[in-house]
Protein backbone atom coordinates (compact mmCIF):
# COMPACT_ATOMS: atom_id res chain seq x y z
CA UNK A 1 0.00 0.00 0.00
CA UNK A 2 0.98 3.54 -0.76
CA UNK A 3 2.16 5.58 2.01
CA UNK A 4 -0.03 8.36 1.57
CA UNK A 5 -2.93 5.71 1.43
CA UNK A 6 -1.47 4.11 4.68
CA UNK A 7 -1.86 7.50 6.70
CA UNK A 8 -5.16 8.69 4.79
CA UNK A 9 -7.09 5.28 5.74
CA UNK A 10 -4.76 4.73 9.13
CA UNK A 11 -5.63 8.14 10.76
CA UNK A 12 -9.01 8.05 9.06
CA UNK A 13 -9.98 4.93 10.83
CA UNK A 14 -7.81 6.53 14.04
CA UNK A 15 -10.29 9.31 13.92
CA UNK A 16 -13.50 7.63 14.21
CA UNK A 17 -12.23 5.35 17.34
CA UNK A 18 -10.99 7.87 19.15
CA UNK A 19 -14.57 9.96 18.50
CA UNK A 20 -16.15 6.99 19.53
CA UNK A 21 -14.22 6.77 22.77
CA UNK A 22 -15.31 10.23 23.58
CA UNK A 23 -18.78 10.07 22.70
CA UNK A 24 -19.00 7.25 24.70
CA UNK A 25 -17.33 8.32 27.62
CA UNK A 26 -19.39 11.60 27.69
CA UNK A 27 -22.51 9.64 27.16
CA UNK A 28 -21.65 6.84 29.73
CA UNK A 29 -20.98 9.72 32.69
CA UNK A 30 -23.65 11.80 31.71
CA UNK A 31 -26.25 8.99 32.40
CA UNK A 32 -24.29 7.75 35.27
CA UNK A 33 -25.27 10.77 37.44
CA UNK A 34 -22.70 12.24 40.36
CA UNK A 35 -20.11 9.85 41.22
CA UNK A 36 -20.39 8.38 44.91
CA UNK A 37 -18.70 5.33 46.49
CA UNK A 38 -21.15 3.13 46.54
CA UNK A 39 -21.96 -0.53 44.93
CA UNK A 40 -25.07 0.30 43.29
CA UNK A 41 -23.05 3.82 41.49
CA UNK A 42 -20.70 1.25 39.88
CA UNK A 43 -23.10 -1.55 38.92
CA UNK A 44 -24.88 1.23 37.37
CA UNK A 45 -22.20 2.47 35.16
CA UNK A 46 -21.17 -1.18 34.40
CA UNK A 47 -24.60 -1.87 33.07
CA UNK A 48 -24.55 1.27 30.72
CA UNK A 49 -23.94 0.42 27.06
CA UNK A 50 -21.48 3.27 26.58
CA UNK A 51 -19.03 2.56 28.69
CA UNK A 52 -18.59 -0.69 26.17
CA UNK A 53 -19.00 2.03 23.21
CA UNK A 54 -15.95 3.24 25.15
CA UNK A 55 -13.58 0.43 25.65
CA UNK A 56 -14.41 -0.87 21.89
CA UNK A 57 -13.18 2.73 20.93
CA UNK A 58 -9.78 2.88 22.91
CA UNK A 59 -9.10 -1.18 21.87
CA UNK A 60 -9.58 -0.01 18.54
CA UNK A 61 -7.52 3.19 18.82
CA UNK A 62 -5.06 1.07 20.08
CA UNK A 63 -4.45 -1.64 17.17
CA UNK A 64 -4.89 1.19 14.54
CA UNK A 65 -2.34 3.32 16.60
CA UNK A 66 0.55 0.23 16.66
CA UNK A 67 -0.32 -0.42 12.59
CA UNK A 68 0.29 3.51 12.32
CA UNK A 69 3.55 3.48 13.82
CA UNK A 70 5.14 0.55 11.63
CA UNK A 71 5.86 3.75 9.14
CA UNK A 72 4.86 6.99 10.91
CA UNK A 73 7.19 8.82 12.89
CA UNK A 74 6.51 9.24 16.31
CA UNK A 75 6.58 13.04 16.61
CA UNK A 76 4.49 13.97 13.41
CA UNK A 77 2.39 11.48 14.81
CA UNK A 78 1.54 11.89 18.37
CA UNK A 79 0.73 15.66 16.99
CA UNK A 80 -1.30 14.31 14.25
CA UNK A 81 -3.66 12.17 16.46
CA UNK A 82 -4.38 15.18 18.46
CA UNK A 83 -6.85 15.91 14.85
CA UNK A 84 -9.38 13.54 17.47
CA UNK A 85 -10.51 16.79 19.11
CA UNK A 86 -12.09 18.41 15.50
CA UNK A 87 -14.96 16.01 15.38
CA UNK A 88 -15.40 15.54 18.93
CA UNK A 89 -15.72 19.15 19.19
CA UNK A 90 -18.02 19.21 16.14
CA UNK A 91 -20.10 16.44 18.22
CA UNK A 92 -20.14 18.84 21.32
CA UNK A 93 -21.44 21.50 19.56
CA UNK A 94 -24.24 19.73 17.70
CA UNK A 95 -25.38 17.49 19.91
CA UNK A 96 -24.61 17.97 23.39
CA UNK A 97 -25.33 22.15 23.17
CA UNK A 98 -21.69 23.22 23.90
CA UNK A 99 -20.76 26.45 23.41
CA UNK A 100 -17.42 27.14 21.32
CA UNK A 101 -15.79 30.40 21.37
CA UNK A 102 -14.08 32.28 19.28
CA UNK A 103 -10.50 31.25 20.75
CA UNK A 104 -11.61 27.63 20.79
CA UNK A 105 -12.11 28.26 16.84
CA UNK A 106 -9.02 30.02 16.41
CA UNK A 107 -7.37 26.81 18.28
CA UNK A 108 -9.14 24.42 15.62
CA UNK A 109 -7.97 26.43 12.60
CA UNK A 110 -4.93 26.08 13.61
CA UNK A 111 -4.86 22.03 14.07
CA UNK A 112 -6.02 22.04 10.54
CA UNK A 113 -3.37 23.96 9.41
CA UNK A 114 -0.93 22.02 11.31
CA UNK A 115 -2.29 19.09 9.73
CA UNK A 116 -1.89 20.40 6.21
CA UNK A 117 1.44 21.30 7.43
CA UNK A 118 2.35 17.78 8.23
CA UNK A 119 0.73 16.25 5.03
CA UNK A 120 2.85 18.79 2.90
CA UNK A 121 5.94 17.69 4.55
CA UNK A 122 5.20 13.55 4.53
CA UNK A 123 4.26 14.49 0.38
CA UNK A 124 7.62 15.95 -0.17
CA UNK A 125 9.51 13.43 1.57
CA UNK A 126 8.18 10.36 0.02
CA UNK A 127 9.50 11.94 -3.24
CA UNK A 128 12.49 12.17 -2.03
CA UNK A 129 13.50 8.92 0.33
CA UNK A 130 10.90 7.43 2.96
CA UNK A 131 11.50 8.16 6.07
CA UNK B 1 6.84 13.47 35.96
CA UNK B 2 4.25 13.17 33.94
CA UNK B 3 5.63 14.39 30.93
CA UNK B 4 8.40 11.81 31.38
CA UNK B 5 6.16 8.99 31.57
CA UNK B 6 4.21 10.13 28.90
CA UNK B 7 6.83 9.91 26.98
CA UNK B 8 8.55 6.57 27.59
CA UNK B 9 5.21 5.45 27.39
CA UNK B 10 5.26 6.59 23.65
CA UNK B 11 8.97 5.95 22.96
CA UNK B 12 8.11 2.25 24.10
CA UNK B 13 5.04 1.63 22.19
CA UNK B 14 6.86 3.04 18.92
CA UNK B 15 9.78 0.46 19.49
CA UNK B 16 7.57 -2.41 19.69
CA UNK B 17 5.92 -1.29 16.96
CA UNK B 18 8.62 -1.37 14.19
CA UNK B 19 10.06 -4.70 15.39
CA UNK B 20 10.68 -7.42 12.55
CA UNK B 21 7.78 -9.74 12.27
CA UNK B 22 6.85 -12.25 9.69
CA UNK B 23 3.27 -11.74 8.88
CA UNK B 24 0.88 -9.07 10.55
CA UNK B 25 -1.02 -11.92 13.20
CA UNK B 26 2.85 -12.91 14.01
CA UNK B 27 3.64 -9.19 14.70
CA UNK B 28 0.52 -9.05 16.98
CA UNK B 29 1.21 -12.13 19.09
CA UNK B 30 4.95 -11.35 19.04
CA UNK B 31 4.29 -7.15 20.26
CA UNK B 32 1.74 -8.62 22.67
CA UNK B 33 4.32 -10.90 24.40
CA UNK B 34 7.48 -8.09 24.29
CA UNK B 35 8.43 -6.02 26.96
CA UNK B 36 8.02 -3.01 25.71
CA UNK B 37 4.76 -3.10 24.75
CA UNK B 38 3.64 -3.86 28.12
CA UNK B 39 6.23 -0.63 29.46
CA UNK B 40 3.96 1.34 27.19
CA UNK B 41 0.86 0.03 28.44
CA UNK B 42 1.98 0.12 31.91
CA UNK B 43 3.28 4.06 31.61
CA UNK B 44 0.25 5.35 30.33
CA UNK B 45 -1.81 3.81 33.32
CA UNK B 46 0.57 5.47 35.78
CA UNK B 47 0.26 8.59 33.34
CA UNK B 48 -3.96 8.08 33.89
CA UNK B 49 -3.56 8.51 37.97
CA UNK B 50 -0.54 10.89 37.65
CA UNK B 51 -3.10 13.28 35.30
CA UNK B 52 -5.48 12.82 38.10
CA UNK B 53 -3.43 13.87 40.98
CA UNK B 54 -2.79 16.90 38.83
CA UNK B 55 -6.25 17.88 38.24
CA UNK B 56 -7.18 17.71 41.64
CA UNK B 57 -4.47 20.54 42.09
CA UNK B 58 -4.98 22.89 39.23
CA UNK B 59 -7.52 23.93 36.30
CA UNK B 60 -7.45 21.84 33.48
CA UNK B 61 -6.73 25.09 31.24
CA UNK B 62 -3.74 24.77 33.18
CA UNK B 63 -3.37 21.09 32.60
CA UNK B 64 -3.47 21.75 28.85
CA UNK B 65 -0.50 23.37 28.54
CA UNK B 66 1.08 19.88 29.82
CA UNK B 67 -0.40 18.36 26.51
CA UNK B 68 1.74 21.02 24.41
CA UNK B 69 4.94 19.80 26.59
CA UNK B 70 4.09 16.16 25.86
CA UNK B 71 4.01 16.62 22.14
CA UNK B 72 7.55 18.79 21.84
CA UNK B 73 8.93 16.38 24.14
CA UNK B 74 7.91 13.16 21.80
CA UNK B 75 8.89 15.53 18.68
CA UNK B 76 12.67 15.68 20.30
CA UNK B 77 12.76 12.15 21.63
CA UNK B 78 11.55 10.55 18.25
CA UNK B 79 14.41 12.92 16.76
CA UNK B 80 16.85 11.97 19.51
CA UNK B 81 15.95 7.72 19.73
CA UNK B 82 14.50 7.24 16.04
CA UNK B 83 16.48 9.28 14.18
CA UNK B 84 13.43 10.96 12.82
CA UNK B 85 13.24 13.95 10.38
CA UNK B 86 12.90 17.06 11.46
CA UNK B 87 12.29 19.24 8.61
CA UNK B 88 11.07 23.27 9.19
CA UNK B 89 7.61 21.95 7.72
CA UNK B 90 7.45 19.53 10.45
CA UNK B 91 8.05 21.81 13.02
CA UNK B 92 5.78 24.35 11.82
CA UNK B 93 2.77 21.50 11.53
CA UNK B 94 3.62 19.93 15.22
CA UNK B 95 3.77 23.82 16.58
CA UNK B 96 0.43 25.17 15.16
CA UNK B 97 -1.55 21.82 16.33
CA UNK B 98 0.02 22.16 19.78
CA UNK B 99 -0.96 26.04 19.63
CA UNK B 100 -4.28 25.16 18.53
CA UNK B 101 -4.75 22.23 21.54
CA UNK B 102 -3.77 24.97 23.94
CA UNK B 103 -6.29 27.27 22.76
CA UNK B 104 -9.09 24.63 22.77
CA UNK B 105 -8.31 24.14 26.11
CA UNK B 106 -7.34 26.97 28.01
CA UNK B 107 -10.43 29.33 26.44
CA UNK B 108 -13.38 25.94 27.15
Amino acid sequence: MKTRDFYVIGFGVLLVFDTLMQVSVKLASKQAGAFAMKLEWLLNVLHNPWLYGAAAGYLGAFVVWMTLLKRAPIGPAFAASHMGLIPVMAISVIYFGEHLSAMQVIGVLCITLGIVALSLSEAKNEVKHEV
Amino acid sequence: MNVVVDTAGHMALKHAAIGEYGSEWQRWGEMLSSWPLWIGIICFCLEFVLWLMLLSMLPLSTGVLLTAFNTVAIMIAGRIIFHELLDPLRIIGIGLITLGVILVGSYA
